[in-house]
């Protein structure tokens, strides 16, 4: 008589042979029409072996041989506790299914219906290989990954924090692949690089990212319908070009956010899926800045004026690594941003462009909280790069202070909207506001590199932007 | 035609800030704005009276009348002459919502010692993260017949 024992596929034997597990065991598996793929991922897990494979398949061929099931005692009482129907356990077990793993499918709040379905899809599947029948693998839906979540929504319904639970909420401090696969995932062997160069949880992380997602998400807007853009007038030429030429500005501003983080997101390893998500989201938020700008510049009248010089859009765009390109672009930059939105908001002739800075207000001081958190925790972390940070915000500053000098047109046009006009005593006013202004924005700047964890920073400012900490507080800028 | 009877309420009290809060969470305007999650606090110091306002995400949560360090432990404070808060919530009274120079915004940056101020850089920003919705919150006084005390 032939031996009709099924034969042991070459992967299948490779795996069992590493393991000192016996290749007949491995034929009794297959013979009980256990899938070849499945048997290999069970034998691969951690604690494997020989003799656990062999009391798991003799107890599998007694049952099949008419023996008694018998069920442990504290799955017995899991399942008396879950509602779960003994004839259920036993055809489980039948099926070959752990007792850990059906207790803790039970306490994850499967319900006996869903267990049911899912065994009678694997006992077709065992009758089909045990008639010779071609069946689907599904050995997939044995991954060994985390099972039985069940994320609740909260107030403000299923967040990305929401779902960060039990082996889901670990954010490893290195992640060691190299593939798009997402985290709590399993991985499989072969699949090329991506590329990524970030795979340091310092080098990127904020904890504040999953929650300003969401608050980004939340807190979205569109300037095509949701700026009074009826509520603008003709307003005085100069005035006129003045806003023109500070739209211009930050239409620059925009594109060049845009470019810096689009630069970036695609060195991050997936494994820092809240920081790639609120970056997308930061992304989309400079995209709107460009859009809404425009349009302001477009719609009373004036038109674009002249582009800024931009040697600080260089160095911003040159960075070499992600910290040095957040502290520039997210704390340093705009912190100076946020301050001509509040300007802005300030010399507004209308709802429209008052709206509008507060709105652009509200987005660019999100990239401020992620550029805050993730120096802070970049700090604490990496402890030898302090020097370092200090070194690229010596070299920002430098060039944004002498951008500035140079950029005349902006400089003008603040003056005279914050003077009202172009005579002499407009012009005067504009001025020493400005300078009032100037004065708020560092130290706000510095009051962020403290919230980071550089208090010292205060010392170091480049002059130019010291010399506003030490100068006495002049008059109100109402005044 | 019926009249809007409008919650009668006196500025600076507890009363005020929870008949502000009722309004506020009964509208989908302010809703529609988006999550808030910030903890303010209100000083009235000529009137040596201090709030402290818990927004979260889509609600206020909680008015309560606390004491001045209790007013400062929160994301950041809202400070002003007794005057500067009745010219303010007057003009909203007057527009149905602040006309373009009495906006948080406006009011913060006329003051050199700022109007929003925290012992936090970072927490501060809240002001600047949410300020739509703090916003809406005291355009929505304009909904009270306040008195002032």
């Amino acid at each position: 008589m032939a031996d009709e024992s099924p034969e042991v596929p070459e992967d299948l034997a490779q795996v069992a042979n590493g393991k000192g597990i016996p290749l007949d065991l491995m034929r009794r598996a297959l013979a009980l029409g256990f899938p070849a793929e499945a048997v290999k991922q069970q034998i691969q897990l951690p604690g494997a072996d020989a003799e656990q494979a062999e009391k798991f398949i003799a107890e599998q061929e007694r049952i099949r041989a008419g023996g008694e099931i018998t069920i442990p005692e504290e799955l017995a009482k899991a399942a008396d506790k879950n509602g779960w129907p003994e004839e259920l356990i036993k055809r489980a077990l039948a099926l070959g299914a752990q007792a850990e793993m059906l207790i803790t499918q039970m306490e994850a709040g499967i319900r006996p219906d869903q267990a049911e379905r899912f065994i009678v899809q694997q006992e077709r599947m065992r009758d089909a290989a045990a008639r010779g029948e071609q069946a689907l693998d599904l050995s997939w839906m044995r991954v060994p990954t985390e099972w039985g979540i069940r994320a609740r929504p909260g107030k403000k319904g299923l967040t990305v924090s929401a779902i960060n639970i039990g082996s889901y909420a670990s954010v490893p401090d290195v992640w060691p692949y190299q593939t798009e696969m997402p985290r709590g995932a399993h991985p499989i062997p072969g699949i090329p690089a991506m590329g990524y160069s970030i795979y340091e949880k310092a080098d990127l992380w904020a904890d504040n990212a999953a929650d300003l997602y969401e608050e980004a998400i939340q807190r979205r807007w569109r300037p095509a319908t949701d700026i009074p853009w009826d509520s603008m007038e003709p307003l005085p030429d100069e005035i006129e070009r003045a806003m023109c030429q500070l739209c211009t500005y930050f239409c620059e501003k925009g594109l060049l956010a845009g470019d810096v983080v689009g630069k970036w997101l695609p060195e991050m390893s997936y494994g820092y899926h809240e920081v790639k998500l609120y970056l997308s989201t930061a992304e989309f938020d400079a995209a709107r800045q460009f859009e809404v700008f425009r349009k302001r510049a477009l719609s009373n009248g004036g038109g674009m004026g002249v582009q800024s010089p931009g040697y600080f859009h260089r160095a911003i765009i040159d960075t070499r690594v992600w910290t040095e390109a957040s502290a520039v672009l997210h704390i340093l930059s705009n912190s100076f941003l946020i301050g001509m939105y509040q300007v802005g908001e300030y010399v507004a002739h209308n709802e429209a462009e008052s709206l509008i800075f507060r709105l652009c207000m509200q987005d660019v001081s999100r990239q401020i909280a992620y550029g805050v958190q993730h120096l802070k925790q970049f700090l604490l972390r990496k402890l030898d790069k302090r020097a370092e940070v200090h070194a690229y915000l010596n070299k920002a500053e430098a060039v944004m202070t002498y951008d500035e000098e140079q950029d005349t047109p902006r400089r003008e046009a603040l003056i005279i909207l914050l003077g009202g006009g172009v005579s002499k005593e407009q012009i005067l006013d504009g001025v020493r506001k400005l300078e009032y202004f100037k004065r708020r924005w560092v130290r706000d700047y510095v009051a962020r590199l403290d919230a980071a964890g550089l208090p010292e920073r205060r010392e170091r400012l480049h002059p130019l932007l010291k010399k506003y900490l030490e100068e006495p507080t002049v008059a109100q800028a109402a005044a | 035609m019926t009249q809007e009877t409008k919650v009668k309420a006196t500025f600076p009290s507890i009363e005020w800030f929870n008949a502000l809060r009722d309004i506020i969470n009964d509208d989908d305007a302010y809703r529609h704005i988006g999550t808030c999650d910030a903890i303010v606090g209100v000083k009235v110091p000529d009137a040596k009276k201090h709030f402290l306002i818990t927004f979260e995400a889509f609600e206020v949560l909680a008015a309560k009348e606390v004491s001045e360090t209790e007013a400062e432990d929160s994301d950041f404070w809202l400070e002003m002459p007794d005057a500067r808060w009745r010219e303010m919530i007057e003009n909203i009274g007057e527009n149905g919502k602040a006309d373009l120079h009495h906006t948080l915004n406006t009011i913060d940056l006329e003051d050199p010692e700022g109007f929003a101020r925290s012992n936090d850089g970072y927490r501060r920003d809240a002001f600047y993260r949410f300020n739509q919705s703090f916003q809406h919150f005291f355009d929505s006084s304009a909904k009270i017949d306040t008195k002032f005390a």
